[in-house]
């Protein structure tokens, strides 16, 4: 983070704040402010077997954190003044950087980098944010409520997930298997459910047939398989990663329930994991999208969440994430080095 | 004066700043060195536009006149392709100059933090931010 960025944040936040005291809440503000659409005035097309269509490519990439930043207390929306001034700000981020000769906003992509983070430059490569569709919205934080965090841990998940960490200390590189899942190209927490950004590549597709949903995930690959038919979930002791999902519609809304996750992922720990989500499409280019995640071994309570998805133009690209994962390789082999490295001072 | 601007702007950084986290495919730490920063002239003789990373490879020559071969990491090519660049926007003879760090087997392969044009020009920059734009949509 540049001197600079660090400066002009203290002077928005500073600005922020006093819009914070200015502004009254307005009344309704609550009931859609994700997006900004007259949800009752619209009526979704239908699929030829009659169900919403909620099919083609979209983006959840967002600027909204998962979490409210600390300091915004209870507040869940940005006035329309503030939201502005953050939709500028990340409009002219790079064109700034760019006329000061600075490196592109937080150039290497991963939040609090300095300049001499080992990373490839994001900019370059088109995964800054300000080179991609925003799906914009009014909230402060994805997770709704008057807290806007997750909930803290139950200490049994404390312990659970303390001991698990202190198992793996010292051999996260002893082989492929010890690598996380998404570092092998397995999965990615961003399918979830809930489905969450991906940072980049943060696009869906979503195809209906008759009696399926089926949603893909341009990152990293996979394809969520959604029966409408009211079959039950898959048998208590069948774990998947990304669970067993079970749809409905309730009116223009579907409905899907995903149990049978495996406690890998997208919250590992997470051993009886419980979804829902739902997706109601509330005008042409928007889908609304909203979760609830419970597991009363891992949280103290539920928690949910909403952003609104958007529509992007074009097709999704192939992520075939392990076709040429060098990457994997080359952390093996750099830690086989450092191994040798080190027995070899230890013998001198 | 420094360190409180920071501690303010870091209290409400959250406001600004990318939603979750933008995490690295894979931890680019464990795989190149931080005290191998390097400073790359060569030719590119292929540029594989791969998931999950791209990979340019280069002939550099040494003072020498020996050329040696380097493979330089990039980022994913999905954006890259909806921004319009295919793979004959690098062909093969391009003169690049990469400023990376080395892998940590000391392999001639690197991370290209920075990929300029020999003449001074960046490489893949000055693209379109209108997407992100509201007003725009």
């Amino acid at each position: 983070m540049s001197y600079r960025r660090i400066a002009s944040a203290a002077t928005l936040a500073a600005a922020g704040i006093f819009l914070l005291v200015a502004s009254r809440p307005a009344a309704g503000q609550a009931l859609a402010p994700a997006v900004k659409t007259d949800a009752k005035a619209y009526t979704a097309p239908r699929t030829p077997d009659g169900q919403p269509d909620l099919q083609g490519v979209w983006t959840n990439s967002t600027v909204t954190p998962l979490e409210r930043p600390k300091g915004l207390g209870a507040k869940e929306f940005y006035t329309e003044a503030e939201l502005k001034e953050i939709q500028k700000r990340e409009r002219e981020r790079y064109d700034l950087d760019e006329k000061e000769g600075l490196p592109p906003a937080n150039h290497s992509g991963v939040e609090g980098a300095g300049p001499d983070e080992v990373h490839y430059d994001f900019a370059q490569f088109g995964l800054d944010k300000s080179q991609a569709k925003i799906a914009w919205n009014m909230r402060t934080s994805i997770i709704t409520g008057p807290e806007g965090v997750i909930p803290p841990r139950t200490p049994e998940a404390r312990q659970r997930n303390a001991a698990r960490a202190a198992a793996a200390k010292g051999h996260e590189f002893d082989g492929p298997e010890n690598r996380p899942l998404g570092a092998r190209c397995l999965a990615r927490n961003n399918v979830g459910p809930p489905m969450l950004q991906a940072g980049y590549n943060s696009n869906l597709q979503i195809v209906q047939g008759s009696g399926y949903v089926t949603i893909e995930a341009e990152m990293i690959h996979d394809t969520r398989v959604i029966p409408l038919d009211g079959r039950p979930h898959l048998a208590k002791s069948v774990h998947q990663w990304y669970g067993d999902s079970r749809g409905h519609w309730e009116g223009n809304t579907l409905v899907v329930d995903t149990t049978n996750f495996s406690d890998l992922n997208p919250f590992p720990g997470a051993q009886n994991l419980h979804v829902t989500e739902r997706l109601t499409r509330v005008a042409d280019d928007t889908i609304l999208y909203q979760f609830t995640v419970e597991d009363p071994g891992m949280w103290t309570k539920p928690w949910s969440g909403e952003l609104p998805i958007t529509k992007i133009s074009g097709q999704l690209y192939e992520y075939a994430c392990n076709e040429a994962n060098y990457g994997l390789e080359n952390t093996l082999r750099g830690a086989r080095v450092a191994e040798a490295e080190a027995a070899q001072k230890a013998a001198k | 004066m420094r360190t409180r601007l920071f501690v303010t702007a870091a209290a409400v950084f959250g406001l600004f700043m990318a939603a979750a986290p933008v995490r690295a495919h894979h931890a680019f730490a464990a795989e190149f060195d931080q005290n191998r920063p390097l400073k790359l002239k060569g030719t590119v003789t292929k540029w594989e536009v791969v998931n999950p990373h791209s990979w340019i490879h280069i002939d550099v020559k040494g003072e020498d006149g020996s050329v040696v071969q380097w493979m330089i990491e990039g980022g994913s090519p999905n954006n890259l392709y909806r921004l319009g660049f295919t793979k004959e926007s690098l062909p093969p003879g391009t003169e690049i100059v990469v400023e990376g760090y080395q892998a940590k087997d000391k392999s001639n392969r690197a991370v290209g933090k920075n990929i300029t044009f020999s003449d001074g020009r960046r490489l893949f920059l000055g693209l379109s931010s209108a997407e992100s734009d509201p007003d725009k949509k």
